[in-house]
């Protein structure tokens, strides 16, 4: 798979750290219960199709970004 | 349950389908702990018997063990992002061989006969659920990670003893869909479907 970085162009995607589901809304602090923050950390929607997601070029220039990816065949999806 | 084959009706429903768990749980309106992420696994040419029970290692968590025809069957760590494709990634395939012709130097010269990818359900642990869920008389085997196979009887034991009660058997107590609620995450290998945390 490659993995286009915003910085440092398509590379392999070895030379990049998967960093989870970028859809994810983070509840402000101070508030939600515990079932808020364990539902918010935890639970993962897992789509089979598209995903948007973190990822480092941890191997390059470090920077993190977002990607559109379908699960289901790794072929990258317009945002 | 509306099936292909139509309706079943049953008092009790378990779930067990690995890689997918997180699609039949939806069907029931659940959302799981559970990441599908892709595990390479290796098999060699046939050679004479060289090891007669599983040899693992900590590095990749690597393991090898023999067939009964003969081939060396051995993996690594899972390729490090969620996927459903079945299509394993060049880079782990070479991570893997560097561990096996470190540990085994003989198999430097064997043949790689097949490969393949299976997806995984991972949890943020690293271990399965058997446990009950939040739906009456729905239950749930899954979340299995790296480890299904050769946890399959005991799994199968233990759920089957959880349907059958309505309770968890005590061997998977702790192997509950709330755990990380409680604060109760098993101290495995521990990192599960966070890749990024390796």
């Amino acid at each position: 798979m490659r993995i286009p970085c915003p910085h440092c162009g398509e590379r392999d995607h070895s030379e990049f750290r998967y960093g989870g589901d970028a859809t994810k809304q983070r509840p402000p602090h101070g508030t939600g219960d515990i079932d808020t923050w364990h539902d918010y950390y935890f639970l993962f929607e897992n789509p089979k199709g598209p995903h948007t997601e973190y990822w480092q070029h941890v191997l390059g220039c470090r920077q993190w970004f977002k990607l559109s990816r379908n699960t289901a065949t790794n072929a990258r999806v317009a945002i | 349950m509306d099936t292909t084959r139509g309706k079943i009706l049953a008092d009790k429903v378990g779930m067990a389908v690995a890689g997918h768990s997180s699609h039949l749980a939806a069907m029931a309106g659940l959302k799981l702990p559970v990441e599908s992420h892709i595990l390479q696994a290796f098999v060699s040419e046939p050679i004479k018997p060289i090891v007669h029970h599983v040899v693992s290692w900590g590095a990749e968590l690597f393991y090898m063990s023999q067939s009964d025809k003969g081939g060396l069957v051995f993996g690594g760590h899972i390729d490090g992002f969620n996927t459903y494709t079945q299509r394993g990634q060049f880079s782990k395939i070479q991570n893997v061989m560097e561990c096996i012709s470190s540990l085994a130097p003989f198999t430097q010269r064997l043949k790689l006969l097949r490969h393949w990818g299976g997806i995984m359900d991972m949890t943020p642990d690293g271990s399965p659920f058997i446990c009950k869920t939040p739906i009456r008389n729905l239950y749930l085997n899954g979340g299995w990670c790296y480890q299904g196979f050769k946890a399959t009887p005991a799994s199968g034991y233990t759920f089957a003893h959880t349907l059958a009660n309505d309770q968890e058997h005590p061997l998977v107590r702790d192997f509950a869909l709330d755990r990380f609620k409680r604060g109760g995450e098993l101290d495995e290998y521990g990192i599960g479907n966070w890749t990024y945390k390796q």
